[in-house]
């Protein structure tokens, strides 16, 4: 579903993704791990079609992402770290629009139940969002996901400054997915929740992949060691 | 998509608590101008009525009176006022509604609105033109200034982007969106203003063609400051710049061009002053015929050639009053004298014209309001043709006048008085003003510089669309 290919990214003198070869299938979550500045991001805009790359391939469901910007976005629901939706206008008004600019015509019974799918509480379908927590927006990007009937899912940091509960109905929200066979990339610093959700976890470093666990084989321990490490590795070099 | 962006948008235009109170200020504003207009153009017709009937009976009562003498004692011509007037006074109030119609002489329109008022008229009256030029502008920034560099704050352009948007449907549905208010609010006034004017009694040559042309032509002008607006706000990378932006337009536009293109036009070919264009006619006057005077070169010369055009050797032998005759000549030579000299302004005023016109390509505001005045018959042309109208009717009056009194009476019988019945026999002063069709003709380059500031301030918007 989600591949790369030698992906690089330079922003002048800096390269920002270097090389990056990876690979999500259905039912997969890849959470890639790193500090700010390690390439997550830059890896999730050009899957978005947002940037260009300087070399390499992005491809969503087969298809080549520069190539194909508009029809890749067909199978994609984005959840960036802070999920901006329209504060005057309701959750169930604002899944309405955006499902219905990425082509989906749903009733109102089938956009409530999207919402209630998503875990979010049915007292707040028609209030407006400028009285929502961010987890309760996360919410309404997980219901679009699901009205999109989305195949990729990419998420930014999205569990960033959320509480524990709300963190962890978002992770049971990601297993869902998963369950209905959408492939994740998530980028993210919580290596907990990581730990939790993720079929495959990424440590990325200066753009590149350094190193890739299977999650069931390796503990929270040695997934922090290994993340510490890694951190430190190059800096022990130079 | 178009159709879901503009529901949404409006959704949100009538969910913010400012865009209600904006639109409630300019409906309240709309509707008191209306209803001030509607009853400035019922005071004036009714006003206009009762002028006319009463300075019509003072003439057709004058009784047995020498011709010469009603000559001199004139008539008036007033100016109707026309329904449209109520949308836009144009320039009304500053040319005079009537004009005295006397023997020898063409004298200007007086008793002009502006005259009666004192300086507090400078502050400007609050007519639906204005709020129609100025104010629905300014609304229209106020809804659209930041369409699309809230998107960019708030953040949800972002996921609109991931969702694959076609960015040309996206931001013709914001177009869309924020068209249709600015389209209802203008349908409302014209509908109301069409509605109060049918139920006026005289509302004369009001038709509800010239109404929709007005309210196509206002359509067009709100466009052009549509695309304009989200043009800016498309390019802009903050809400407050793009405010600063579409508000310098606006100033530029509305205010500064006006003025300056007045200026321009008025220092290329300036008016000649009062004083000047009197001087001139009369240093014309005296190189010609003056009924008046008998012994002058040109009085002796016209008496020679109607001598010998009836083949007798004495004035008293001609089958009419010569000093009639001659009075007559004299009309016709200082009617030719007026009609050069007032040529010569027409040709000032359509230059004048011309440039102003040619200026229109630098601000939407000025093909707008010619096309405004002259279809609502209140812009100098439509003056200018009452005006001519107005000479014409003098000039027969006083061919009238002075052939009962050459045909009834001998030379040097001054002392003659023609019949009381005499009087209203003269037809009444009756202007029709020009049909749409050709105000429209007339004033086809307007309507053209105003196509093509909508056709390239649209196109212009599109293709920075897809920039987004």
């Amino acid at each position: 579903m989600i591949t790369t290919n030698k992906l690089t990214k330079k922003f002048g003198d800096f390269t920002a993704v270097d090389n990056l070869s990876l690979s999500v299938k259905e039912g997969e979550i890849l959470c890639l791990l790193g500090a700010n500045g390690a390439g997550k991001s830059t890896t999730i805009n050009m899957l978005l079609g947002f940037i260009k790359q300087t070399s390499g391939t992005a491809e969503i469901n087969g298809l080549d992402v520069a190539r194909n910007p508009l029809k890749t976005k067909e199978f994609i629901t984005y959840i960036p770290e802070n999920l901006m939706l329209y504060p005057s206008l309701s959750a169930i008004e604002n899944l309405d629009y955006f499902s219905g600019i990425a082509g989906k015509k749903l009733s109102p019974h089938e956009l409530t139940a999207f919402l209630k799918e998503s875990g979010l509480q049915e007292e707040a379908f028609q209030k407006r969002i400028s009285t929502f927590s961010k987890g309760m927006r996360q919410k309404v990007g997980i219901a679009l996901a699901l009205a999109k009937d989305t195949k990729v899912l990419l998420l930014d940091e999205p569990t960033s400054g959320l509480d524990p509960k709300a963190s962890n109905e978002f992770g049971e929200l990601l297993q869902k997915l998963k369950n209905k066979g959408v492939a994740v990339l998530m980028a993210t610093h919580d290596l907990f929740r990581a730990k939790e959700v993720a079929s495959h976890i990424g440590i990325m470093k200066d753009g590149k992949l350094q190193q890739e666990f299977v999650a069931e084989d390796i503990s929270l321990t040695a997934l922090e060691k290994a993340y510490l490490d890694t951190m430190n590795y190059k800096e022990v070099l130079s | 998509m178009i159709r879901k962006t503009f529901i949404k948008e409006n959704k949100e235009l009538w969910r913010d608590g400012r865009v209600r109170i904006a639109f409630a200020i300019v409906v309240l504003l709309l509707g008191v101008a209306i209803w001030i207009s509607a009853r400035q153009y019922q005071n004036i017709n009714e006003q206009y009525q009762i002028a006319e009937n009463t300075e019509r009976a003072i003439w057709d009562n004058q009784g047995e009176k020498s011709p010469h003498s009603a000559a001199h004692y004139g008539t008036y011509a007033f100016k109707p006022k026309y329904p449209l007037s109520l949308v836009d006074q144009g320039v009304d109030k500053y040319v005079g509604t009537s004009i005295f119609l006397e023997a020898h002489k063409r004298n200007e329109a007086q008793f002009s609105a502006a005259a009666d008022q004192t300086g507090l008229a400078r502050f400007g009256d609050l007519t639906p033109d204005f709020i129609l030029l100025f104010i629905i502008p300014l609304l229209i920034i106020l809804l659209g200034y930041n369409s699309f560099t809230k998107e960019r704050e708030m953040g949800t352009l972002t996921l609109l982007k991931s969702q694959g948007i076609s960015p040309w449907k996206w931001a013709l549905g914001k177009w869309a969106a924020l068209f249709f208010p600015i389209f209802i609010v203008s349908l409302l006034l014209f509908l109301i203003t069409g509605m109060v004017l049918s139920n006026l009694k005289d509302f004369g040559v009001f038709s509800w063609q010239s109404l929709f042309s007005l309210f196509l032509v206002y359509i067009g002008y709100y466009i052009i400051f549509i695309n304009i607006v989200l043009f800016i706000s498309l390019k802009a990378k903050k809400s407050g710049i793009a405010l600063v932006l579409s508000l310098s337009i606006w100033i530029l536009a509305c205010l500064a061009a006006p003025k300056a293109a007045s200026n321009i036009a008025e220092a290329k070919h300036p008016y000649p002053t009062r004083q000047e264009f009197a001087a001139n006619v009369l240093k014309d006057k005296k190189n010609g015929l003056d009924g008046h005077n008998p012994w002058s070169k040109e009085s002796k010369m016209l008496e020679q050639e109607v001598l010998a055009e009836h083949g007798v050797d004495s004035i008293h032998k001609l089958p009419f009053n010569f000093d009639a005759y001659r009075m007559q000549k004299g009309e016709e030579h200082e009617a030719e004298i007026y009609f050069k000299h007032y040529n010569y302004l027409k040709e000032q005023y359509s230059k004048q014209t011309n440039l102003y016109q040619s200026l229109a390509v630098v601000s939407p505001y000025l093909p707008t309001r010619f096309l405004s005045m002259a279809i609502a018959k209140t812009d100098y042309t439509a003056h200018w043709d009452f005006s001519d109208t107005a000479e014409d009717y003098r000039i027969a009056t006083q061919k009238f006048l002075n052939d009962n009194f050459a045909q009834n009476s001998s030379y040097g019988e001054w002392s003659y008085q023609a019949d009381a019945d005499l009087w209203s026999k003269l037809p009444k002063f009756s202007y029709e003003p020009p049909e749409l069709s050709a105000i429209l003709s007339t004033n086809v380059s307007s309507l053209w510089i105003l196509g093509a500031w909508i056709t390239i301030s649209f196109s212009l918007f599109l293709i920075t669309s897809k920039t987004i």
